[in-house]
Order: structure tokens, then C-alpha cells, then sequence
């Protein structure tokens, strides 16, 4: 199991996705081993509760099992599907307990202005692309200033829209909307290098 | 929205922080088939799912994988697996539904045992094919392949069941909320309709009242002119006494018809229980009868039968008691000699 942790999340075949279709437990769970840390570090920054995200996580790659029949390759790399659904099914998670009334955000949060700090050291267990992702991602999200690094951050880790922000923030929404342009812009132009070719960047 | 507002709100739809409407703005204009904003797209949405790539990776718990290997794999032919081959792409926009999943409508009870029938379905049928294999021969494996697929192909068509009646509920439940709306429309042009009728009878009682009283003016008007039209007509003034200064009458009588007609005018208003009696003097007063004041002080009264009227010395106007007396109590108003 440790080869197969080894290949890059950001690298899964859609080769594996069709296994999966077929019903290979084997192509499923190597499938796991490829992306796990990432989902699970995403449902982890979303909801900041090892055991809600241990939770959400099993219910996603359940819904992968039974969704992956309608995965397009032709539409995104299959970590961007499962990155999307992962963070989609968190950030439901998040409303619902708002709607609860509970605490929207943890306690580290309340502070937008303060960014997680991205740890871009290397990582013996993680594939070589990953590696090289992670710190190029690091590197971007870094060097982009802390204003846009909020929005961003604010938008795909809290789920909120550009209004929300704005409102949080109290700053005017067209500021807002620059913000995160300007940032997905610059990521953009960060990761071009990185991405194989066919993917448009 | 411009394309140009669109393609520069596709980074802000691609790290989810667009609001519903813009949202469906987009997805709308990606349906219409424009390559380049599904370039760009494609692009940012990748960009957004390597942000987590930028995080201090957290490792789950070991126990997490064997729990979700473990869990029962969905048969191939359940609602969301569709059969190889048969469709290898998404239609348009469920990409984006993948991406901004709609909330689930709430299920009716029939969908739900519809669901349930269709798990139960499936259920019986794999216990059936399990007891086939154990009771049977090697050589029924064909036939119980032919009933794999009989399963399968009754298991899609519960799906196509399934979607249809959910279409159905939906297209139900706008009709039902179309119609309620429509009730209600109906239901307040009715009660402007019962106001508008009530108004109407307003005005037509008012026109009613105005007509009659209108007749009555102009039957006055008629025989008031008629004095006026006979030459032997003769007209008597009367000018007010110490009472009512400033007041005065004319009598007009017209000696074929013997009818005479009283018009005085600045009269004072009268108490209540109080009328205005004319009386006709020759050697002693006669009653020739009461009248009232209208709005402007004046009062009129037409008198039918004035007989002997070359006889009469004098008229005098009185103040009597409601109905009037036979021979005059009250204080003198007007006076007039012939």
C-alpha cells in the first residue's frame, strides 16, 4: 500500500476511474490512497474537527462509488472533481451547523486577516509531483498579498459569496471581486508550468 | 450580464463565490456552448481544486480506509451507475451541478416507497440469483446470467419510473401553486367587483334623487314661467315688517287658473315645530297656507285655488306652530298691500 500512497493525488489516471466504474475494489482503493490526505485535509481546513472530517470523508467516497459512473474527464482531472465534491459536501456541512446555530467558524478563523501558514517543507511519504505542487501552490498563495489571500481563503474554505465578504470585511464588493480575480489570476499564472499539458494552463 | 461581465466573473465561479443568480448567469451562458468561457473555466476550476495542495497536509485516521472498504459497494445498475457504454459523458450542466450541488427536494412518501420497492427489488432479486447458484447446477449459469440482466434492465427501468414520477411531482406542484395563485387573483377581483357594484348603486340612488328633485324644479320652473306668460297675471309685493327687515315676497296669481305663486326671500330660519303661514286679509285673515325655508332662505309655495282674489285687502306672512293655525297667533314677517 505504501507505492500505491505514493503516486500523486494530482496525478490520478482516469484510467482508475473507469476501473472504479467497473467495480474494481482494488482500482477504489488505490483510488483512496491517492487522494485521501488531500480530501481529508481540505474537509479538516473546512471544518476544523478531525472527526467530523474522518466522517464527511466517508460519506464522500461513498458518493464517489456510486457517482463515479458520471465523472467526465472531459470537463476536469479527476481530483478536481474529487476536490470539488469534497468541498462542496464540507461546506454544506458548515451552513447546516450555522443553521443550527452553532459556531460557523472555529475559533482560529475569527481572525480572517491571518491566513493558515502553508508548510512547504518536503514530505518523505508524499509523491514527487505533489511535493513539487504543494510547494509551488505554497509558494503563490504566499506571495500573493494578504488581502487577496483572505478573499480567496474566505470564498472556497468558508463558503461565502462576494457579498458576504464584503459585508464581513466592510469593504465595497467591487474591491472584493478584484481581490479574488486578481488572486485566481495570479494562481493561474503560478501553476502554469506545473500542469501537464492538454489541461489549458 | 455582458460576455465580458461573464467571462470576468468565471474566477469568482470557480471558487464558489458567486450569489445563486450569477451563478445561474453563467451556467446559463456555458449551456449556450461558449468555448472560450468552458476554457477558462476549466482552467480556474483547476486552479481552485489545487488550493488545498497549499495546506499543511493532515493525515486521516488509519481505521478510516478499512471502514470505507468495507462498506457495501452499490451494485452496478443502481440509480446513479449507469451502464457501460451506454452514455460516456455528462449532459450539459451536470458539471456544474457537481460543483454547486441543488439542494435535494424534499421526497413525498410515494417516492420514498417507490424507493423502497425498488431496494426491496433489487434485494429479492440477488436473493433469488444467491439461492438459484446454490441450489442449481454449474450448467444454469446461463440462465441465471439472462436473469442478472432481467434484474438490471428492471432496475433501470425503477430508475426511468423513479425520474418520471419525480418530473411528474414537480410539474404537479407548480401547476398546484399556479393554480392557487390564480384563486387568489379570482378571489380579489371578486370583492373589487362587489365594491365596485356597491358604488354603483351609490351613484345610481344619487342620480335617482337628483333626477326627481330635478323633475320637481322644473315643474316648479314650468308653472313659475307660466305666471309670467299670462298678460292678466297680477303680482303683489311684500317687504318685511320690524321682524325680518331685510326681507321680502312677491305673489303672482293668474286669474284663469285661479293658482298664485309665493317666492320670499331673507326670511330668518325657523325653530323647530315652527312654519311660515301666508294669509289672505278682507275682513279678517284666511289661511292660504304653510310653507318652510330651503338652504338659501327663500321659500316658495304655490298656491292651487287663491279664490276672490280682487277682494283681498292685504297678504301677511306669520310664524305659526307646525301644520298651522286657523287664525294667525304669531308675529307679522312680511306684509304687502294690493
Amino acid at each position: 500500500m505504501e507505492s500505491a500512497s505514493r503516486q500523486a493525488a494530482s496525478s490520478i489516471e482516469p484510467k482508475l476511474l473507469t476501473r472504479v466504474v467497473k467495480g474494481d475494489p482494488q482500482a477504489f482503493g488505490q483510488l483512496y490512497d491517492q487522494s485521501s490526505t488531500l480530501l481529508f485535509t481540505l474537509a479538516y481546513r473546512i471544518l476544523s474537527d478531525r472527526e467530523e472530517a474522518a466522517e464527511l470523508l466517508q460519506e464522500v467516497y461513498l458518493e464517489v462509488w456510486r457517482k463515479i459512473a458520471k465523472y467526465d474527464p472531459g470537463r476536469g482531472t479527476p481530483i478536481a472533481w474529487l476536490v470539488t465534491l469534497t468541498r462542496s459536501r464540507a461546506i454544506d456541512r458548515l451552513r447546516s451547523r450555522a443553521s443550527r446555530g452553532q459556531q460557523l467558524l472555529p475559533a482560529s478563523l475569527e481572525h480572517p486577516l491571518v491566513s493558515q501558514t502553508p508548510d512547504v517543507s518536503p514530505n518523505p511519504y508524499e509523491a514527487q509531483e505533489d511535493s513539487e505542487l504543494r510547494q509551488t501552490m505554497a509558494k503563490a498563495i504566499l506571495e500573493l498579498p494578504l488581502p487577496q489571500q483572505q478573499a480567496i481563503e474566505m470564498a472556497f474554505y468558508q463558503g461565502l459569496t462576494h457579498t458576504e465578504i464584503a459585508a464581513k470585511l466592510n469593504q465595497p464588493l467591487g474591491t472584493v471581486k478584484t481581490r479574488i480575480k486578481l488572486a485566481m489570476t495570479k494562481l493561474r499564472a503560478a501553476l502554469h508550468h506545473t500542469l501537464p499539458q492538454g489541461e489549458g494552463l | 450580464m455582458t460576455h465580458e461581465e461573464l467571462e470576468e466573473a468565471i474566477p469568482l465561479y470557480a471558487v464558489g463565490a458567486l450569489e445563486r443568480s450569477e451563478r445561474q448567469a453563467i451556467e446559463a451562458h456555458l449551456l449556450s456552448g461558449c468555448g472560450a468561457c468552458h476554457a477558462a473555466l476549466k482552467e480556474y476550476q483547476t486552479v481552485a481544486s489545487h488550493l488545498p495542495f497549499g495546506l499543511t497536509p493532515a493525515t486521516p485516521p488509519n481505521t478510516l480506509k478499512a471502514k470505507i472498504m468495507s462498506a457495501p459497494a452499490p451494485l452496478a445498475g443502481t440509480a446513479d451507475v449507469e451502464k457501460p457504454g451506454s452514455r460516456s459523458s455528462l449532459e450539459p450542466g451536470e458539471w456544474m451541478n457537481h460543483l454547486f450541488p441543488p439542494i435535494a427536494p424534499a421526497r413525498s412518501w410515494p417516492f420514498r416507497f417507490a424507493m423502497g420497492f425498488a431496494g426491496l427489488a433489487i434485494v429479492l432479486g440477488g436473493g433469488y440469483l444467491a439461492w438459484l447458484s446454490f441450489t442449481q447446477s454449474a450448467e444454469r449459469s446461463g440462465e441465471i446470467q439472462q436473469l442478472q440482466a432481467a434484474v438490471q434492465q428492471a432496475t433501470a427501468r425503477v430508475a426511468t419510473l423513479q425520474a418520471d414520477a419525480q418530473r411528474r411531482e414537480q410539474a404537479v406542484g407548480t401547476l398546484k401553486s399556479e393554480l392557487d395563485q390564480r384563486a387568489t387573483e379570482l378571489a380579489d377581483v371578486r370583492d373589487q367587483l362587489i365594491q365596485r357594484e356597491a358604488e354603483l348603486d351609490d351613484v345610481r340612488a344619487q342620480l335617482t334623487q337628483r333626477e326627481s328633485s330635478l323633475q320637481r324644479l322644473a315643474r316648479q320652473n314650468e308653472e313659475f314661467s307660466g305666471f309670467f306668460k299670462n298678460p292678466a297675471s297680477k303680482v303683489v309685493s311684500l317687504s318685511g315688517s320690524e321682524m325680518a327687515k331685510s326681507a321680502g315676497a312677491f305673489i303672482l296669481f293668474d286669474p284663469v287658473t285661479k293658482k298664485a305663486w309665493l317666492y320670499a326671500f331673507n326670511l330668518p330660519a325657523l325653530p323647530n315645530g315652527k312654519v311660515y303661514q301666508l294669509w289672505a286679509i278682507d275682513e279678517k285673515p284666511v289661511s292660504a297656507g304653510v310653507f318652510g325655508l330651503d338652504t338659501g332662505q327663500k321659500g316658495r309655495m304655490l298656491i292651487r285655488n287663491l279664490h276672490e282674489f280682487s277682494r283681498m285687502k292685504k297678504f301677511a306672512v306669520t310664524v305659526e306652530p307646525d301644520g298651522g293655525v286657523p287664525q294667525p297667533t304669531g308675529a307679522i314677517y312680511l306684509v304687502g298691500q294690493i
